[in-house]
């Protein structure tokens, strides 16, 4: 599936790994791809966005509302769990940071159905249009189908008029 | 001593915020354990289904997941 993806959409795929890898999460979202779909300047994937006055700081500050903090010890305490006991003893069995996802946070981050499908819709939305490769558009038009996932929820609170950023998207793809 | 009554005070809370906070937090732990302990059990050699019967849950439910190295962009770490 990837070899229809032009350089700029593989590239955003790339990104995302990326993204989720810098805050530190272990699955790779939709979220992730909307960030790394803003992030490539000039694609029409980014203007299309920046002209519905999505920026990527908006995105990122969503998503650490809607993600927050993981591992919470003081709610744990709440409930008479120890955090700081708990990591002592993992630590001392499988290494230092294997509790906080620090262990392989290196290596490949795998994606979340959710996003697994946005990527699988990528290549309708490009047999719809009728183009022979899956450019950061199609990706972009496939996080708006999917529907579902935080990168949608973004676009929603954000007050994007979704049905308006498709139209564009498919005329940006087709002229 | 006031450690423990206010932890006692808390784990009794009625406010909302204070007990799904605590839910959510106790989920990502239980999730974290679970792939440490998934993770060594593969080092160590055990197959899904011992792994699944442990856990009490399908085979197909571990597998899908946990397993790692399969599908489009994977790569084994």
């Amino acid at each position: 599936m990837f070899e229809r993806f032009t350089p700029e959409a593989r590239q955003v795929v790339e990104g995302a790994q990326q993204e989720a890898r810098d805050l530190q999460h272990d699955r790779i979202g939709t979220e992730h791809l909307l960030l790394a779909l803003l992030t490539r300047q000039g694609t029409t994937a980014a203007s299309v966005l920046g002209r519905h006055g999505l920026t990527r700081s908006a995105v990122v500050t969503e998503v650490a509302r809607s993600t927050g903090t993981e591992l919470d010890a003081s709610a744990l305490t709440s409930i008479g769990i120890d955090l700081d006991a708990v990591r002592t003893s993992v630590e001392s069995t499988f290494g230092p940071g294997a509790l906080d996802g620090r262990r392989g946070r290196a290596g490949h981050i795998p994606f979340t159905p959710r996003a697994k499908k946005v990527l699988e819709l990528s290549l309708r939305e490009a047999i719809a249009l009728k183009s022979r490769s899956i450019t950061d558009g199609h990706l972009l038009l496939a996080l708006i189908r999917e529907g579902e996932g935080l990168a949608a929820k973004v676009l929603h609170d954000r007050g994007v008029d979704l049905p308006a950023l498709r139209d564009e998207v498919r005329l940006a793809l087709n002229s | 001593m006031a450690d423990t009554a206010q932890v006692a005070s808390a784990a009794s809370s009625k406010d909302p915020a204070v007990g799904l906070a605590a839910v959510r937090s106790l989920r990502v732990l239980v999730e974290r354990l679970e792939e440490l302990q998934v993770g060594n059990a593969r080092e160590q050699g055990w197959t899904w289904e011992q792994i699944a019967e442990r856990l009490g849950v399908s085979r197909q439910a571990v597998h899908k997941k946990h397993a790692r190295g399969r599908g489009p962009l994977r790569r084994r770490d």
